[in-house]
Order: C-alpha cells, then structure tokens, then sequence
C-alpha cells in the first residue's frame, strides 16, 4: 500500500519523464528550434468558454488591499506568439500549465505541455514533424504501426457516414439520439456541441487503433486535421474542396487526444471577433468573462506565417507506459499535491 | 430536492436516473483540449441490476437516490415477506421477493444481513458473507475419503444446492461462501 505522502509513479516512469524531455529537448537543439522560458503567471488568459484558468491576485509588499487579477496560463500560447511577432524565429517551451476543473483518469489540474512554432510552415509541415518526434519518441516503448493522416470530414464519414460540415441539425440530432447520446444537450445547443458528443464518444475512441487484416489490434499515431470553420479557435480559416475549414489538427493515439496543431492566425481584427465570441458564449453560459489581452492581439498583428502545435507530455507517457491512469506517471497528482 | 453536480461523481454515489435508484461504478471524465466536457458514467440500476452507460454534460446536476446500507438480522419468512429487525432499535421490516432475490438461498434465521434501503423501503438484501448450513439431503457419505477428491451434490436447509466432497453426510454444519456459491470446509464447532 502506497502512503499518501509517497510519489504516485513508479521510479521507472519518473525516469521515463527524465528521459524524454531529455530527448525532446536534443530533437529541438538539432532543428535549430531555440528553448524558450515565457511567465506561467500573466495579467490576462484565453476567453475560450471551454477552458476555465486558475485565477490570483498580486499583493505589493506591506500592503492588505488584494488588486488585480491574474492568471494561471493555461497554455504558453499568447506569450510564445509575441516572441514570434518579435523576431524570435522558431521556438519551444515546455512548461507547466494549470486548468480549472480538470481531473480524472486523463487528466490533472496541472500538467506539463511541449508546445512549439514553426516560422514560414503550414499545419501540414508541421504534421510531418510532430509523426516524426512522436515515432522517434515512442518506437522504443510501443510498437507502432504506420501513421493515419484523415481529415475531421472523413472520420465522421467513416465512423458515423454524414458530413459533419454540411449535415442538418434535425439529421445530427437523429444520429446522436441513434448514438444512444439522446437527452445528453438541449435541442437548442450549438451544433458544435452535437459534433463534440460525437466526436468523444463514438470517433475518439477509434482513432490512433488499427484492426490489422489478420486481426491484431495495434496503435498508431493518427493526425486529425481541416475542423469546421466554428471550431477554429486560434487557427487559420481556408477553402478545401469548396468547403470552408479551420486549419487545425489534433494528435490521437490509442484513442486518446495527445495534441493540437494551428496554422497560426494572424489577423488581428478576425482573432479580436473571436475573443469577443467567446466572451459573448461565456456571458450566456453565466460564467466570468476574460479581458481582453492587448499585448497579444497588438502581436498577432505582426506574427510571421507559422504553425504552433501542444503535446500533453503527460499522455505522452501514458501511451508510452501503458499507463491506464495519469497518476502512474505524476510524482504527485493533484491529490497528493 | 437534493442532488449531485457532475463534479461530485464518484463510484458508490447513489443517484435517481429514470426513476430507478443507481449506484455509480465508474465515472468517466470525457474533456476534449478545446471543446465540450461531459461525464461518462456506468450505473448500476440497484432495482433491476442492471449495468448500464450514461453520459451527461459537465456540470449538470442530477437527482440524489435516499439509498442507504443498513445491517439487519433476518428473524423469519412468513410465505410472502422476509421480515428483518433492527438489532438496537428493534424495528422491523419486511421485504419482498424482488427485493430478496437470490439472497433466499443464504438467508438462515439470526444471521446479520446488509439490507439497502430505498426512501426507507429495502430494495436489495445481501447476506452475510459467509453462512454456516445444516446439510438436509445428500447421497450417503463416503467414510474414509477425505481426499477431496471427487464432490456430489448437498441440500442444505436453506434449499440451496452446493457441491460437497465426498465424505459430508446429512446432518453436518457446513460453512459456505455465498458470494460464489461453493462450499468452504465443515463448520468448526
């Protein structure tokens, strides 16, 4: 029985953690991408109504008066896309990040994320690169078959046979209840929400799993990419075969989320919209809206044509591992935190 | 009326879903890095037995079940109910087929049983353990094997059938595992 004040992974998997940042970070040195260190605590957050930040106040010495809020970054993103517009050229980070709310088998409120730029890449470069790191970086642990590269569109044609893009909302509404998803939203919810039902409880699941002709089951990495337009978040928006797409992709192994990947927005005034639409869904859900960071819109003015993905490291090494719980690869989840 | 936001789902929580009492099994969080949280759950219906899957939007709240496990000593069986008391309060109460179920086959007058009770009515009924039986019928014993060998088939007081080795005859106080059903060894006094 483990004591409470005991770590939770085991010395093998603490190891494991050392072993590959180590190898993460000489993956980085010999692409010449330059380590970069931005503040995990800041004056302002990302609206996103799905991402709740931990939130603080600063108190000046001798003094009893709290004053003004801030934030516990969810994500190095704002930061890291200022020292893009500054000149910096292609840069990593791996940092600590904290979300509010979330924990469970797959998640802690505090975990440790690999995010990186490419200056002058698309999404799909930078899928490449992320194959790679992720193939080289996983190789030695799990045996891997090759790489899915599908699109938002042909996974819901292939698992669920509609168009995510164009169907109806009364026809979304009849495959959820067919899902057995019936009574989970309000009719009257978005139909992003009727998508992400979905996507996590019926295309998920497959995605990163490969039934092999002679029955074996084995995993892979499988790159998700071109989401609906509505659910760019901090992406660019284009035409792919006369439809319009966000460019962004998601990582998935073992049918679990690894990562996300933009091809970077940098319109400010559209990215501004966004914020905006993000605080107005927030207002309507009643929680706390979030001011708008100046700094980082006045940089995505001047933010060069780049790609920037995450990688949670702690999923990461559950693949790695086999763990079937965060907590066997957290010296101390947040329980024993 | 009370209730339970998603945030507090955990396994053992007891939860009215369509009208039937539920016990949670496992509680899933499902929370895309962008995107709509929800809770996958595996419920056990505590009426039907069943086990079945849920999902709910995170943080919605959902109606708490009054179910509770009380420790009760079954005092006898009238033809229709099982009547069981409380052993400081002394209170009775009586349960039905539905809710006795399998346990019937264990149930031996004074012994200690796990009765759930639902808004006050018991709903489910588990033995002890653990019992100790009177062997009322099974072919003659086999004096002299005590290797454990082969087994036969015992009636035991209560009706329940259990295979017994050889050498148990009818009349003997057998101790078995109600959880499996099997036999455990002879009861010691």
């Amino acid at each position: 029985m483990i004591k409470h004040w005991q770590a939770s992974a085991s010395f093998d998997l603490i190891k494991l953690r050392a072993d590959t940042l180590r190898k993460i970070r000489s993956f980085f040195d010999n692409n010449n991408v330059l380590e970069v260190d931005t503040p995990t605590l800041s004056c302002a957050t990302v609206p996103d109504p799905f991402i709740e930040s931990f939130r603080t106040q600063y108190l000046p010495l001798t003094q009893t008066m709290q004053t003004d809020n801030y934030y516990l970054h969810t994500s190095p993103e704002f930061p890291m896309k200022r020292l893009l517009a500054s000149g910096s050229g292609s840069i990593y980070q791996i940092s600590k990040v904290f979300r509010q709310g979330e924990s469970g088998r797959k998640h802690n409120p505090e975990f440790t994320l690999l995010e990186w730029y490419r200056e002058g890449w698309d999404h799909h470069q930078l899928m490449e690169e992320v194959s790679s790191l992720l193939n080289s970086l996983l190789i030695p642990y799990i045996d891997l078959t090759e790489a899915d590269l599908i699109t938002y569109e042909e996974a819901f044609k292939k698992k669920l046979g509609f168009n995510p893009h164009t169907i109806s909302k009364p026809d979304l509404l009849d495959c959820v209840n067919h899902a057995g998803l019936a009574n989970v939203l309000n009719h009257d919810e978005h139909r992003d929400r009727f998508l992400e039902l979905l996507f996590s409880h019926v295309i998920e699941p497959s995605l990163g799993v490969k039934n092999e002709d002679n029955g074996d089951i084995r995993s892979n990495i499988c790159l998700l990419y071109n989401y609906p337009a509505s659910q760019a978040s901090l992406a660019k928006t284009a035409l792919y075969q006369g439809q319009l797409v966000a460019e962004r992709f998601e990582v998935f192994i073992n049918g679990m989320e690894i990562g996300n990947g933009f091809h970077e927005l940098n319109d400010a005034r559209e990215q501004r919209n966004r914020f905006i639409a993000d605080n107005r869904s927030r207002k309507q859900m009643g929680i706390k809206q979030i001011p708008m960071d100046e700094n980082f819109l006045e940089a995505v003015e001047n933010l060069p044509k780049c790609a920037g993905v995450a990688i949670g490291i702690e999923r990461l090494l559950m693949v790695m591992s086999q763990s079937e719980h965060i907590n066997d690869v957290l010296a101390f989840p947040f329980e024993r935190a | 009326m009370a209730s339970y936001n998603t945030n507090e789902f955990r396994s053992g929580l007891k939860l009215m879903i369509d009208g039937d009492p539920c016990s949670i099994l496992d509680n899933e969080v499902v929370k895309p890095g962008k995107g709509q949280a929800f809770n996958r759950v595996k419920i056990r219906n505590l009426k039907t037995g069943r086990v079945v899957e849920r999902t709910y939007k995170s943080g919605e709240s959902v109606e708490v079940a009054d179910v509770m496990d009380t420790e009760l000593q079954y005092l006898y069986n009238d033809g229709e109910q099982w009547h069981f008391m409380h052993p400081e309060t002394f209170e009775q109460m009586a349960a039905d087929k539905t809710a006795v179920g399998d346990a019937n086959l264990w149930l031996k007058e004074q012994d200690m049983c796990t009765v759930t009770l639902w808004n006050g009515n018991p709903l489910a009924v588990m033995p002890p353990n653990f019992v100790v039986l009177t062997v009322t019928d099974t072919d003659p014993g086999l004096k002299g094997d005590t290797s454990g060998g082969g087994g036969k088939p015992a009636t035991l007081e209560t009706g329940a059938v259990v295979q017994v080795p050889l050498f148990i005859a009818i009349g003997e106080a057998l101790k078995v595992d109600t959880r499996t059903g099997k036999y455990v060894s002879r009861a010691k006094d």
